[in-house]
């Protein structure tokens, strides 16, 4: 497990909240009236807020690279690390404040950044740095906006299919490649037993799987131009008829209710037959030990990755864009981003995607061709999955508006209000197109 | 004379004492235990849910085949360890006693002070400020923390647990004054009044006569106050960000919710033993709970 690091010891510091208590008797009075806060809250230092990763040696090699820098600049460091679900609040009550940490993480969308534009520093300099030293970023014009590099690109988890080949072995298949081929041997498992695993409620996973497939059948929701409303089209009906095909007749309706964690669950019990993940719910198998229920063998050795499927169209995937940025009202806005260039340099890169088992794939093209993806067989398609990944808004650009589509499930919620037969399909695009119009037409930019 | 029929009708008179003898037995049961315990097993099914998955095996609690209601594989203490030695619940657990304990502290005095006037003395406007009091208990936190993170912030008390001992009061003031003034008010006015006639001003018959008599509900109160500070996640959350300054509800959720991967023995194990404090306070002052709450709410 991972904990904050600080120079001061932790007793230390409830040491001197005793002793300030004490001291102060009454001292609540006294801080109120002095506006000074009994501890070191007028000691400079960095700090960096971010969330907490599903690999644990991620957060310490990143805790070790700062506190590196901090001690190469004679700088004190604090790395806050939190669950990924209490970033919002945080943000929402530091930017209120116009005070916090110096540095944040951004996501788990491109759009953190659209909807803090104006609190965040313009990293252009940085960018143009990083970049070219590390091979050049994937897509680099996807990741501006308003036409500013108002954060970093950090990491993402691409998502690949994770399928149990015992299973597969069992209905005599190879593993699927297409959404088409995936339903039907989709069908096949739900028969014996093990249905296909996506979930379409309000989680994370359910935007990135069904854009994922809305994208493939050639659908969007929002034009290139960012303002036309595209999801009522021939495309998003073919997405929608598959989708309701899948879940009726390969899932099980449990997958409603899913959050994020629950189709690594269904899989690691021996239940779902392919989960569309990124590689956790296999590191976690791994590290939990845990076996093909009635036998002995490990769950891990049945699990393999395979390339995230294609449709009609083509193939893609989106998943969680993980950025970092400065606050605007930080007071070491240079420090800062003196830190980011330490930590972008190629080989704490290589060394931090290293801990993270590749779970944590840069943006940066050097860094798809880390051995790590090359030490497991697991890993060899996920640079190939990363090279099809887009931001959730695409082909739009990333605005405000496209993080409160994702934010407000309305993608999930369309598919399975017509997957369940709660809409027909015309009224499940119609509600659909109400509610992402009625988003893009309030906010602008 | 034959015996018989004084003696059928002391058998007689014997069967009916018997039975009401065992109805009287019996009764209890089925009228008050047996309908009570439908609503005994709800209230603790959390707990002994909580208790059973941090329990099991990492491989039972994956095996969706399971009975979820006991331990089939075996028990592990696995969870209460990686708890105690891979995270700094310790420190979490201290961090939430003492910011707990001190807000309940500050409450209940200013409580105390707010609600004796409210309920003792009669002067203009006394009325809406109890109304007043009672409508501020009911604003939500989540409306009250961004501005009162520019507070905090302007205090220069973030990261630091004063942000907390700050804070809370402001929601358990209110509860606090509005639980101890219709305790107050069960108190006869005339043994205060009886007090002043021999002596005492205002605040020696509050201190010696009124808080003596009002100890359930002074228990009630810091109960109250103790159970929601204790529970309370939003301001733990933004106003400290350092881990070793985390009260336990933020830090359980922090260090066990990693991406997709929920460490679900390991919270569970957390939330057992953060329930510990609380069961033990109120095991202890049950009856003062009960008399403190029922007699605010007679008058």
């Amino acid at each position: 497990m991972v904990t904050s690091t600080n120079s001061h010891p932790r007793r230390q510091r409830r040491r001197q909240f005793l002793q300030s208590a004490a001291g102060a008797a009454g001292g609540l009075g006294t801080v109120l009236a002095l506006r000074q806060a009994p501890a070191l809250a007028q000691t400079r230092e960095l700090t960096f807020l971010t969330v907490a990763s599903f690999v644990p040696d991620t957060d310490k090699e990143l805790k070790r690279q700062f506190e590196e820098w901090g001690k190469q600049n004679k700088v004190k460091v604090r790395l806050d690390i939190i669950a990924h679900l209490q970033l919002q609040t945080k943000k929402a009550a530091e930017v209120q404040a116009k005070s916090g940490h110096d540095l944040t993480a951004l996501g788990p969308g491109l759009g953190d950044a659209a909807l803090y534009y104006d609190y965040l520093v313009d990293l252009a300099d940085l960018a143009g740095d990083v970049g070219p030293k590390n091979g050049g970023w994937l897509r680099p014009d996807d990741y501006l906006i308003r036409g500013k590099w108002t954060l970093l690109p950090w990491w993402q988890p691409p998502f690949p299919m994770a399928i149990r080949t015992d299973i597969l072995k069992k209905l005599d298949e190879t593993p699927p490649d297409t959404w088409e081929d995936w339903l039907r041997v989709g069908k096949k498992a739900k028969a014996i037993g093990h249905p296909f695993g996506t979930a379409m409620g309000h989680s994370g996973d359910a935007n990135t799987t069904l854009l994922s497939i809305l994208w493939s059948y050639g659908g969007s929701y929002v034009a290139k131009d960012g303002q036309t409303v595209t999801i009522n089209s021939p495309e998003t009906r073919e997405a929608m008829e598959f989708v309701k095909r899948l879940y009726t007749e390969a899932m099980d309706p449990e997958v409603l209710a899913w959050d994020d964690a629950s189709n690594n669950r269904c899989l690691n019990a021996g239940k779902c037959f392919a989960i569309h993940n990124p590689i956790s719910a296999y590191e976690s198998a791994k590290k939990d030990q845990v076996v093909v229920p009635g036998t002995k063998q490990p769950i891990a050795e049945v699990i393999d990755h395979v390339n995230t499927p294609r449709g009609p169209k083509g193939r893609y995937a989106t998943t969680g864009f993980w950025c970092v940025g400065i606050w605007n009202f930080s007071k070491n806005v240079d420090a800062a981003k003196d830190f980011l260039r330490f930590h972008f340099q190629p080989d704490n890169q290589a060394r931090w995607v290293e801990a993270g088992h590749g779970f944590n794939m840069p943006f940066l093209n050097n860094l798809t061709n880390h051995p790590v993806y090359k030490s497991d067989p697991q890993y060899r398609n996920i640079p190939d999955v990363a090279k099809v990944t887009v931001p959730p808004s695409w082909p739009g650009p990333t605005t405000a508006a496209s993080q409160q589509v994702c934010d407000l499930y309305i993608i999930p919620d369309m598919f399975a209000q017509y997957a369940t037969g709660r809409m027909t399909l015309d009224q499940a695009i119609a509600w659909g197109e109400k509610e992402i119009s009625a988003i893009y037409s309030k906010r602008r930019g | 004379m034959s015996d018989a029929p004084l003696n059928s009708a002391i058998a007689l008179s014997r069967t009916r004492t018997d039975r009401a003898r065992r109805w009287r037995t019996i009764r209890p049961l089925l009228t008050v235990y047996l309908p009570v315990l439908p609503f005994v097993a709800f209230a603790l099914f959390p707990l002994y849910f909580m208790l059973v998955t941090s329990l099991k095996s990492n491989a039972e609690l994956y095996d969706v085949g399971s009975v979820p209601f006991w331990i089939s594989r075996g028990m592990t203490l696995s969870h209460y360890g990686l708890l105690s030695a891979d995270t700094p619940f310790w420190d979490w657990f201290a961090n939430s006693l003492i910011v707990s304990l001190s807000a309940t502290v500050i409450s209940v005095v200013l409580g105390v002070l707010a609600a004796y006037p409210l309920a003792r003395m009669r002067f203009p406007g006394s009325d809406s400020f109890g109304v007043a009091v009672f409508i501020t208990y009911l604003v939500p936190p989540t409306l009250l923390f961004l501005p009162l993170t520019s507070v905090v912030n302007w205090l220069g008390l973030s990261d630091s647990l004063w942000a907390l001992v700050v804070t809370y009061p402001t929601f358990l003031v209110p509860f606090c004054t509005w639980l101890l003034m219709g305790y107050f008010r069960t108190v006869p006015k005339e043994i205060e009044e009886c007090a002043m006639l021999d002596g005492c001003n205002r605040f020696q018959s509050m201190f010696r006569i009124l808080l003596p008599a009002a100890v359930p509900g002074l228990i009630c109160a810091a109960l109250f106050a103790f159970t929601l500070s204790w529970n309370e996640f939003l301001y733990a959350l933004v106003f400290v960000s350092p881990a070793e300054l985390k009260t336990m509800t933020v830090g359980v959720f922090s260090e066990l919710i990693r991406g997709d991967i929920y460490y679900w023995g390991a919270l569970m194990a957390g939330a057992v033993i953060g329930s510990i404090p609380i069961v033990i306070a109120y095991v202890f002052f049950l009856d003062y709970y009960v008399s403190g709450l029922t007699s605010g709410a007679i008058k």
